[in-house]
């Protein structure tokens, strides 16, 4: 057994993050590591990485007890790690960005021309062919990842963790990187997978270790189980299936006659965008990120003045009005990037969760105490949002208990339109089910969604028409009814729809 | 019980400050040859040492606590608005001039000057502000050179124009302003007036302001997150011209109380020299713009400044001491990564 981390537990104050967990690795093996948000994933391996100690357990390493005061510790018994936020510097090269910390030199100065060969020839050997000149600001995401997993290995990793690594990839490039982790699990390294993505965990891993709530539920080898089983061992209980009912389409909400944003390059971010939301309607968009959705949402709910064309919400022209002014109109958003746009990480669990409802809970302008408590308290009830208090810094939650906050919160705006982008992005099962719960009812209910979504599980599932973008047009419309994967990837890479 | 833990948690490191300032000024009491127990006495004597001692250090913190008020509220909003002196210097002007011309009876006179003092330092923030807004400009330095041209155009205005020539001595100043417009003093004898109380109602009613009102949270929020804010519906221009014209006639209100209950004319560099401007920002550093906490720091650093004086009075060691004191209690204040660095030290072992 190459690892073996015995009866590990961790508790901060009275919240056990790990509670006697066992986890083993083989050579050449891939681990997959998966469980609910909050489940204790992070943290076992941030203990294994060195970035945490243990309240009690062992990490046993090649048969010989270990401790890992800190991450150099760890990389130097050959454990690397790949965070699921890059930490590459843009500005750098490909190859300056994977030898850093060990620099080939040249007297005192630092031997570039060696460096690119050194990567060049270590992106060969893997499988992994790399242009070690090239910046990294000019790279896909698909390639950073390439590049943060051949960092590891130039730090002589034999142990490589990948956190969440496909999070942010398209199709094609998951695709890629997990052919990619297979050849290097053929040549001996092995891994452990943190994901919340099963089908693709199924794909690729050996054996399978689902926690919940700090504890190992199960260990599982990926030949003998299925996805089912894996979500009540995550979940505790079977997923109820979401079924969709017909409704009657009414009115159009959201119109949106030839919007388009210039920006600074010479192509347009969104050209001549045509599209209407009607009540009781989800309109899934479909595309890969970075094809002008993020301009469209911007320009919908007032945070970008669009060049050209129009946007009616409720028959009201609100083309280039004030944020404030729209959603008072009708309009809830669950921004694309949490951190980003959805929160502020130093305010309260409470504060972030006002914003939006401070007109319905003030007088004279003097905010009103325990309503705004009972609000949140209850929303935290609802969603199961894992928190310690409703004071407790909205940094200190997980990704997936914060989307959980800000979905409450928009949806509690109770308004007739509703943006929902990436609504579930790194949420777990659990959570992502009560999320396309609520989202569906508020259709039923007669609400208009728009659903912006780089999952194409989701957009089908959720959808009654989809629509694909491709570098800021919309290349396609579909019903949900005759929509199917292999046409939509198609219109995605920027294929054009046949009749 | 939470709470309080909290507090006393967020008080921890600037007494931890105080102490290690209070450490490196007794080695440089020391170095000069003094005895670090008996200029520690003189300086608490010359800080609190009696009650007119301690008013008088009252009196002092007053421009203080607004001017770190005014800067409090701009921080937290995420602005740096270091023009406070110019602000404060044009408040005072404004003041001075609409007590001194402004027809009317005393009280309406002194209401109107104290409003005179707080619009003007205000507009002239939220003039740095409009800067940025509309040309984006950097305010850090928009506000910081506007502190040159208020207090040289002050300066040109009493120097020239404006000048008391009825007195012999060739002072750039105004001519007094009448006893009838004058802020009230609170005890006899005592240098401590009406501004003080202003100041303190200021800090309270700042503190509620953030906490419990819309705007407030508004403020903080865009402090926190911008685009968090402004996607919440925040409007970011507005909102920052209203933060920095708030902080601004903090700094106007500085500068009119001082004026009105101090010096009763504008003299120039009278409100420059002494740097209330920096120490009231200090005061905010210090206490992590908390607006109560800005009010305690601003009278801490107030006593050291009277108590430096008191300490220069009574024994050989010189003011600069006092100076130091408050540069090293500034630095350990800043360096809030160091302090993290030693939490996680001790957590590990």
């Amino acid at each position: 057994m190459l690892l073996q981390m015995n009866s590990i537990t961790k508790s901060y104050g009275n919240v056990t993050a790990n509670s006697n967990v066992n986890f083993t690795l083989q050579k050449g093996e891939i681990h997959a590591l998966v469980g609910e948000n909050g489940a204790g994933k992070t943290t076992l391996m941030r203990i294994l990485y060195g970035m945490e100690s243990p309240t009690s357990g062992e990490i046993v390493l090649n048969g010989k007890p270990v401790t890992f005061e800190n991450p150099t510790d760890a990389i130097r018994h050959q454990i690397g790690m790949v965070h699921q936020h890059f930490m590459l510097f843009p500005t750098f090269t490909i190859s300056e960005n994977i030898v850093i910390g060990r620099e080939p030199s040249k007297g005192i100065g630092f031997d570039r021309k060696t460096a690119a060969m050194e990567t060049e020839q270590l992106g060969k050997q893997f499988g992994m062919p790399i242009d070690p000149w090239k910046k990294v600001a000019d790279c896909s995401l698909g390639m950073q990842q390439r590049v943060e997993i051949l960092k590891v290995l130039h730090q002589g990793a034999e142990i490589i963790i990948l956190d969440e690594p496909t999070g942010v990839l398209t199709p094609l490039e998951v695709k890629e990187l997990l052919i990619a982790i297979k050849t290097l699990a053929s040549q001996g390294k092995s891994f452990i997978l943190i994901s919340h993505k099963l089908q693709e965990i199924m794909d690729v891993a050996d054996r399978i270790t689902v926690l919940r709530d700090g504890k190992v539920t199960g260990t599982v080898f990926s030949k003998d189980t299925n996805a089912e089983q894996l979500s009540r061992l995550m979940v505790g209980r079977d997923l109820i299936h979401i079924s969709r009912n017909a409704t009657e389409v009414g009115q159009a909400v959201l119109d949106l006659e030839g919007i388009s944003v210039r920006g600074s390059k010479t192509k347009p971010l969104l050209s001549d965008v045509n599209l209407h939301v009607n009540e009781g309607e989800i309109v899934g968009i479909a595309g890969i990120s970075g094809n002008g959705q993020s301009e469209l949402i911007q320009a919908i709910s007032g945070l970008l003045k669009p060049d050209e064309g129009m946007i009616k919400l409720l028959g009201q022209d609100v083309t280039g009005a004030p944020v404030g002014a729209i959603r008072q109109i009708g309009l809830a958003h669950i921004p694309e990037d949490r951190y980003q746009w959805g929160v502020a990480k130093d305010a309260t669990v409470t504060e972030n969760g006002l914003m939006g409802h401070t007109g319905k809970h003030q007088k004279y302008g003097v905010l009103g105490g325990q309503g705004i408590r009972q609000m949140v308290s209850e929303w935290v009830e609802r969603f199961g949002i894992k928190t310690g208090s409703l004071s407790t810094k909205a940094q200190y939650l997980s990704g997936g208990n914060l989307q959980k906050l800000i979905v409450a919160r928009e949806l509690a705006q109770k308004t007739p339109f509703l943006i929902a982008a990436e609504p579930t992005r790194g949420v777990d099962v659990g959570a992502m089910e009560i999320i396309h719960g609520e989202l569906l009812k508020k259709r039923d209910e007669g609400g208009a969604i728009l659903l912006i979504s780089s999952e194409l599980t989701e957009i089908l599932k959720l959808s009654d028409r989809i629509l694909v973008m491709f570098e800021g047009m919309i290349v396609g419309e579909l019903n949900a009814a005759e929509a199917t994967e292999e046409h939509i990837s198609l219109l995605m890479a920027g294929g054009r729809a046949v009749g | 019980m939470d709470k309080l833990l909290q507090f006393g948690r967020s008080m921890l490191q600037p007494l931890l400050a105080i102490l290690v300032g209070l450490a490196a000024g007794a080695i440089a009491i020391v170095i000069v040859g003094g005895s670090v127990m008996d200029t520690y006495a003189e300086m608490w004597k010359g800080a609190f040492g009696s009650f007119y001692f301690f008013t008088n250090t009252l009196s002092r913190a007053t421009p203080i606590i607004l001017i770190g008020l005014g800067v409090a509220l701009a921080f937290r909003a995420g602005f740096f608005n270091m023009g406070s002196e110019g602000q404060m210097v044009l408040g005072a002007l404004s003041a001075a001039l609409t007590a001194i011309y402004l027809p009317g009876p005393g009280w309406f006179k002194l209401v109107a000057a104290i409003m005179a003092g707080i619009i003007s330092g205000g507009i002239w923030s939220a003039f740095a502000g409009w800067l940025d807004a509309k040309y984006k400009m950097n305010l850090l330095i928009t506000t910081l050179l506007l502190n040159y041209i208020a207090t040289l155009f002050a300066g040109y205005i009493v120097s020239y124009p404006l000048k008391d020539r009825s007195g012999s001595a060739a002072m750039a100043q105004t001519v007094m302003i009448d006893k009838s417009v004058w802020l009230p003093k609170l005890f006899h004898g005592m240098s401590v007036h009406g501004g003080f109380i202003i100041a303190a109602v200021s800090a309270v009613l700042l503190f509620f302001f953030m906490k419990f009102t819309v705007k407030g949270y508004e403020i903080r929020m865009l402090g926190g997150n911008p685009l968090f804010a402004s996607y919440g519906g925040v409007q970011r221009g507005k909102m920052m011209l209203l933060s920095m014209f708030v902080s601004g006639g903090f700094a106007g209100l500085a500068g009119s109380v001082e004026v009105l209950g101090t010096q009763y004319r504008y003299i120039d560099s009278a409100l420059t020299s002494p740097g209330y401007a920096w120490s009231g920002i200090m005061a905010t550093l210090l206490a992590g713009s908390h607006p109560l906490g800005t009010a305690v720091a601003a009278i801490l650093l107030a006593a050291l400044q009277t108590g430096g004086m008191g300490m220069e009075r009574n024994t050989d060691v010189p003011l600069e001491v006092s100076s130091i004191i408050q540069a090293v209690l500034i630095l350990f204040v800043s360096a809030k990564l160091s302090y993290s660095f030693l939490k996680r030290k001790k957590a590990r072992s």
